[in-house]
Order: C-alpha cells, then sequence, then structure tokens
C-alpha cells in the first residue's frame, strides 16, 4: 500500500472540536487531519462519538466549540455557502437514505443538474457510467424500495461520486445490510480507495480497515483515544480501551 | 323540485360564480399554504416566526372576520377592488393557515434522512424542499387537504354577506326574501349545487390519492 | 271570579313595571323618549290571538337591529325607533307593556320564516307589503308609506337619481334578498350591483369609496344621513311605493283587524305622530299621515 501524497493542506482538519447532546459531551477535544488520498478507518464501540464525527464534517451536526477546515476552507454557517461545500463532500449514510420518489437514475442525476447545473443528458450519462461501475446499471430505471439493500447502498454510492467529491464520508455504510450483501459494497469502497479517493469511514468491519486504511482512529467515550497504521493498531494496542474493544470484536 | 326548475338561471349563475370562488380560492390558498410551510421548517428563524404568526393569526380567527378585514379593512387602507377578489383574499388567507398545516405534517412524515441526504449533496435547503421533500410531503398529505378544500368550498357561502354579489348561498336571499319563496325548497337547491361540487372533488382525490400510492 | 282578581293584580304589578322601566329609559334616552300607554283591564275574545298574548302577558316582536330611525340597539341594549315604538303601541293595546315585549332579531331574508315557525307573534321590520309575502304570511297595515331613493356622497354631483346611474357606471349597495335590491336591477348592470347581509355595510362601503350609492327605503337611508355629519345626501325622489307592514301569521284577519284599529286609534290619540317624531322625525321634514289600510285577509 503506498502511502498517500503529503499535500498542504489537509483535505479535513478538525481543532479542538466539542459537542453535546444535551448534558452528553459526545465530541471532547477532537483533533484530526485527513490528508489528500488518504483513507481513514473510525472503529469504536457504539455510542464513542464516532457518526457524530463524521456528520459533523460536512455540518449535518453542528459543533459547539472549535474548528472544522475542508481542503483550508473553513464550514461555513448554514447557506448557500455550506450548500456549495457540502457538493464537494460525498457521504454515504448507515440506512442509504436514496429519494424514495425517484428511480436509481434520476437519484445519482439530481445533484450535477440542480447543482452544477449539468445538462440532463449529459448528467444521465455521466449517472450510467457510475451505475455501471458499481454494477446496477440494469436496475437505473427502478425506484429505491425495488433494490436490495446492497444495491441501494451502492446507488448511493455512485449518488455521491456524480458530484465528483474532494473527499468522501461513510457513516457505517455496512451496518444496516444483511450479511450476504456487505461484500459487494466493500468491494466497491476498496476499489474507491485504490484509486485515490480521500475516505473517511466510519465501520465494524475490521477486515476493511486491514485492507483499505492507511490509519485507523479509534475512538471512546467521545475521545479520540488511539491514531496509528492498522498494523499496529490490530497487532499491538496501546490503550486499555482498544484492546478491550477488539477483544470483544474478535473472538465474534 | 318546481321552485328550483323554474329559476334555475338563477342557480346556475349562482353555481357558476360559486365555483369560480372557488377555484380562484383553491389554487391560491394551496399555494400560499405550501409556501408558508416552508417558512415554518425553514432554518431561519425569522421566517419561522412569520410562518408561526401566521398560522397562529389565520387559522384561530373566525372566518367572518377575515372576511371584513378584507371587505372593509383593505379599503379602510386605501384599496381598492372587487369585493369579489376581496372576498377570495379573505377564503385564501383563512385557508392557506389550514393548508400550512396539512403540508407541515407531511413534511415531518417524510424520513429525516430524506432531507439529510439532499443537503449532504449539496442542494439548498429550496432545493431539497422542492425537489425531495415536498414531492413526498404532498403524497401523505393529500386526504387532509382535501378536507381542508372542501371545508374551504362550504365556507365559501360566507361571502355572499361580504359584497361577493351572485354566489350559490346568495340564490337563497333573492328568492325566499325578494320573491317570497319557501325557504327550505329554496335551499335544498342550493344545497344541492354545493354537492355538484364538493361530491365530485372528493371522489377526484380519491382517485388522486390511488394514483399517488402508485407512484411510491 | 277569581281569574278577575289575578288580573287585577297582574295589572298592578304591570304597571309599577312601566313605572320603573319608565324611569330606566329615561336615563338611557333622555326626555325624548316616548312611552306608549298601555291599556289597563283589556278583555278579548277568547280563541283569538289577542287574547292569547293578552293572558300571556307578553309578546315576542320581530324587528330590525341594526337600522337607525326604524329598529336599532343603542348602547343600553334597548332598542329605539319608529318601527319599535309602534310595536309598543300595539302591545300596548294587548295590555302588555314594553318591559314585557321580547324582541326578536329579524333581518330581510328571515322575516317570513320566523312568521311562519311561530318564533314571533308579528314583525314591525321596514317589512315591504307584497303579492309574494302575501302568499306566505299575512299584513296589517301599512303603517308608513316608505319610497325608494338614493344616498351618495354629499360631493357627488353626477347622480342624479335611478336613471343616470347606468351612465355614470356608479357602483350601487344594497342588501341580499329585499325589495330595494330587486328594484334598482331594472336601472343598473348586474356588474353594478354589491350585496351585503346589512345596511351598515353599504354605509361603510359609500364612506371608503367601493361603492358610489348606497339604495333603499327613503327612511333608512336618512337614518344614515342624520349620522354623517353632512357627509351623505339623498338624490332625487322617491321611485317606488313601499308600504310598510306588519307580518302576522297568515290568514289571523281578528288580529289584522285589532292591529289596523289600534293604528287608527293611535293617529287620532297623537301616539302615531309622536312615535314618528321621536324617531325617525328628527330627520325628515314631515310628520306622515297614517295610510289607508289595505284590507285583512
Amino acid at each position: 500500500m503506498s502511502a498517500p501524497a503529503a499535500a498542504d493542506p489537509p483535505m479535513i482538519r478538525m481543532v479542538g472540536v466539542h459537542k453535546h447532546f444535551g448534558s452528553l459531551h459526545v465530541l471532547r477535544d477532537i483533533n484530526l487531519e485527513v490528508a489528500r488520498g488518504e483513507v481513514v478507518v473510525v472503529l469504536g464501540p457504539s455510542g464513542s462519538g464516532k457518526s457524530t464525527l463524521c456528520r459533523s464534517i460536512n455540518r449535518l451536526e453542528p459543533i459547539d466549540e472549535g474548528g472544522i477546515e475542508i481542503d483550508g476552507t473553513p464550514l461555513p454557517e448554514e447557506g448557500r455557502a455550506l450548500a456549495r461545500l457540502r457538493a464537494d463532500v460525498g457521504m454515504v449514510f448507515q440506512q442509504f437514505n436514496l429519494f424514495a420518489h425517484k428511480t436509481i437514475a434520476e437519484n445519482v442525476e439530481l445533484a450535477p443538474v440542480r447543482v452544477r447545473r449539468i445538462s440532463k443528458p449529459e448528467a444521465h450519462e455521466a449517472a450510467m457510467q457510475l451505475l455501471t461501475r458499481v454494477g446496477i446499471s440494469d436496475q437505473a430505471d427502478k425506484y429505491p424500495a425495488q433494490l436490495s439493500g446492497g444495491q441501494q447502498q451502492r446507488a448511493a454510492i455512485a449518488r455521491a461520486l456524480a458530484m465528483r467529491p474532494k473527499v468522501m464520508l461513510f457513516d457505517e455504510p455496512t451496518s444496516a445490510l444483511d450479511p450476504e450483501m456487505v461484500q459487494e459494497v466493500l468491494d466497491v469502497m476498496t476499489s474507491l480507495a485504490r484509486e485515490g479517493m480521500t475516505m473517511l469511514v466510519v465501520t465494524h468491519e475490521m477486515g476493511f480497515a486491514r485492507r483499505a486504511a492507511h490509519r485507523v482512529v479509534f475512538m471512546s467515550d467521545g475521545e479520540i483515544v488511539e491514531d496509528s497504521v492498522p498494523d499496529q493498531f490490530f497487532t499491538a494496542p496501546r490503550s486499555v480501551r482498544a484492546r478491550d474493544f477488539l477483544g470483544k470484536i474478535l473472538t465474534h | 323540485m318546481d321552485i328550483i326548475f323554474d329559476n334555475i338561471g338563477l342557480y346556475r349563475d349562482g353555481f357558476i360564480t360559486t365555483l369560480q370562488i372557488c377555484l380562484y380560492a383553491a389554487v391560491g390558498s394551496l399555494l400560499l399554504g405550501t409556501v408558508i410551510a416552508t417558512f415554518r421548517v425553514s432554518p431561519l428563524p425569522p421566517l419561522r416566526a412569520a410562518g408561526t404568526a401566521w398560522v397562529t393569526v389565520f387559522r384561530n380567527c373566525p372566518l367572518t372576520i377575515v372576511l371584513f378585514f378584507c371587505a372593509f379593512g383593505l379599503p379602510e387602507l386605501g384599496i381598492k377592488g372587487a369585493y369579489f377578489w376581496f372576498g377570495i383574499t379573505g377564503l385564501v388567507l383563512y385557508t392557506s393557515a389550514f393548508v400550512c398545516e396539512a403540508v407541515r405534517s407531511g413534511i415531518n412524515a417524510v424520513a429525516p434522512g430524506q432531507a439529510e441526504a439532499a443537503r449532504a449533496v449539496g442542494l439548498t435547503f429550496t432545493q431539497s424542499l422542492r425537489d425531495v421533500v415536498l414531492p413526498q410531503a404532498l403524497r401523505s398529505v393529500v386526504p387532509p387537504l382535501g378536507s381542508v378544500i372542501i371545508a374551504m368550498v362550504k365556507n365559501s357561502a360566507i361571502v355572499g354577506a361580504f359584497g361577493v354579489g351572485g354566489d350559490l348561498f346568495s340564490v337563497q336571499a333573492r328568492l325566499t326574501s325578494a320573491q317570497g319563496l319557501s325557504l327550505i325548497p329554496v335551499l335544498l337547491g342550493v344545497a344541492l349545487g354545493y354537492l355538484i361540487i364538493t361530491i365530485p372533488a372528493g371522489l377526484a382525490l380519491g382517485v388522486i390519492e390511488r394514483r399517488v400510492a402508485v407512484m411510491r | 271570579m277569581r281569574w278577575k282578581a289575578v288580573l287585577r293584580v297582574g295589572v298592578a304589578m304591570a304597571a309599577f313595571a312601566v313605572a320603573t322601566t319608565a324611569c330606566g329609559q329615561q336615563q338611557g334616552l333622555g326626555s325624548s323618549s316616548s312611552t306608549p300607554s298601555v291599556a289597563q283591564g283589556v278583555h278579548f275574545e277568547p280563541g283569538t290571538t289577542m287574547a292569547k298574548l293578552a293572558e300571556a302577558h307578553t309578546i315576542r316582536i320581530g324587528t330590525k337591529f341594526d337600522q337607525p330611525l326604524f329598529g336599532q340597539q343603542i348602547l343600553s341594549g334597548n332598542l329605539t325607533g319608529f318601527d319599535t315604538e309602534v310595536a309598543r303601541i300595539i302591545a300596548g293595546a294587548l295590555g302588555i307593556p314594553p318591559d314585557k315585549v321580547q324582541w326578536v332579531e329579524s333581518p330581510s331574508a328571515q322575516r317570513e320564516e320566523l312568521i311562519k315557525q311561530g318564533r314571533v307573534d308579528l314583525v314591525v321590520a321596514t317589512y315591504t307589503i307584497n303579492d309574494k309575502r302575501r302568499q306566505q304570511v299575512s299584513f296589517a297595515g301599512p303603517y308608513y308609506l316608505a319610497g325608494q331613493s338614493l344616498m351618495v356622497k354629499s360631493d357627488n354631483t353626477a347622480i342624479t337619481g335611478p336613471d343616470s346611474l347606468r351612465g355614470a357606471r356608479a357602483k350601487v349597495c344594497s342588501v341580499q334578498g329585499s325589495t330595494p335590491a330587486e328594484n334598482i336591477r331594472k336601472y343598473i348592470d348586474p356588474a353594478q350591483l354589491t350585496l351585503f347581509d346589512v345596511y351598515s355595510k353599504c354605509a361603510d362601503a359609500l364612506r371608503t369609496g367601493q361603492v358610489d350609492v348606497v339604495t333603499t327605503d327613503n327612511v333608512v337611508l336618512l337614518g344614515f344621513v342624520s349620522n354623517s355629519n353632512g357627509a351623505y345626501k339623498l338624490v332625487g325622489d322617491t321611485f317606488t311605493k313601499e308600504p310598510y307592514g306588519i307580518g302576522i301569521r297568515k290568514g289571523d284577519v281578528a288580529f289584522c283587524t285589532f292591529i289596523n284599529d289600534t293604528l287608527t286609534q293611535a293617529a287620532k290619540s297623537g301616539a302615531y305622530a309622536n312615535a314618528w317624531k321621536t324617531t325617525a322625525g328628527k330627520v325628515a321634514e314631515q310628520t306622515p299621515q297614517l295610510p289607508t289600510f289595505d284590507s285583512c285577509s
């Protein structure tokens, strides 16, 4: 696995980020950088704040304190500037969140046409290429509810890629899938990583982390406890909490 | 029955006037109500406050008072116009508050993930509402909106008291008091006229409801 | 014997009630208010409407609540106007004092139904006698001959009478279901006519310039003129004859005759003229003569 290009500024930079849900302190002093072309996997027990971290990067969750930059630009307040920035940040959700009233092709075309002002035929052609790439071009005219979970998640990845994002965020992309469909989604993600896409992936898939990640970030109780290369994390975790976590995961 | 047939021309004119009032008022209140609903779910606090204030005022005021303000308040402010349009304005203001609440409940019924996904691909608030949330919201909202519009058709009977000449309900006053005919048969004719509007409207809603259900 | 004793006590109580109400009224209305005389020891042929009302010692009278000079509710809640005075005269002739009269608001469109359903005993409410209405109710009187007229803003010179309305493209206001509204249709296009449920809305529309003309019976219009501080005037002569009658249950000839006799007596005694002078007469130039009655049927 080749080392990521050390380009400046980092694609994602989080400095001193705090967030509360009421009395719950879900993000505690998060400092994290993801370099261009780097694949970072975020691990941790449920409730550790890893999903919130992922969602705060494109401000689906506003933060209380600290700063977040995407490719050197601080996250703007709610409004047009934020919409423009989100267009450059692809996001894949645990529940797919495909637009239920639109066909798969329409799902992929919508944002390029509305946000990038690309003509409909052009957007359709690009959409079909992407759907071919994730292996579901034959499902283009169906509605999301007619597809399997794995197919829906691949369509969601195609929808995000259609905006030609600088970085992709994955929020537990395989957690809602039946076991036999996990692999088809992971394959798409792995090939994306190989192509040099900058990715931040919140997941429980240890295999993916070992195979595709440049770095593993381990979170617990809203804090980043470890930040290391996969080999070191999986073979010699430094913290007690990471050892506990791995012990539970790997014995199952 | 003779009373109705002898005065069929008067009934027909009244029916057409009421139908016109209802069509204009329905289109107006559906559009305005949807806009107010978008205000109420907007991320901007001033718009949310404006939307809430609108609904609070117009949903809680008797229609008669709203019509009073349109027919007599607007001229007081120097706004001159036909009572026909003042009456429609009153109906639209009043009905829009109910349309707004129906649409808003529909918006709230759309899974939050839909709006999140729309924002995440870079759609603005307006775009995500127009392209993603509203089309899905409007489907679940067809039955309550239907009730709102049918109620509006019946409410339109009041505009005759506010200078809108010749609507279906005012036919009653011309035939009974001015011409001295008996009230009950005359009113049966008026009721029939309203049913000719409201029953097909209800049937059409059923059809629309089934069509959007298939598209889902 | 017993019945007579009861009646005597009742009359005494009624007289006391009249005295106390009259005091109350004088505070509210000033000295101009007329107090119609209440007949004492009246006796009617059993079974007649008069006998029933006299025995009940109360009467339900339908009138307008919003027509200045004829039937208008003032702030104290009392009703004042020529119609209500005429009604009190009739009640008095039945031995019923003013405070035993139950007033029922009777908008133009509801008058026949109120009578037919027996919810009022009589209606005195600027109620024009015509044949269509005669099919449903009977009329005593007429007690006054009104006529339709036009009211405009004082500075309006374009409108001189009904024939000038179409040429001036004047917007004309009247009340739904009223005779004046039907009459004026001859002189204007349908689009020029604005109809409300009460005349007070027409007056407001005239004030704001939404309409140019208000049309109805002259006396009704005079009420608005009197309240306008010179802002409005009547133009042209009256162009219809509107005999105002007293609506009663259809076919009650005895009651009709009784009312007509009462009116004739009131004209002789000066009570009729007094009723006019204390109400509409404050604005109108002439005190009217009691018109010739139609025959009771």
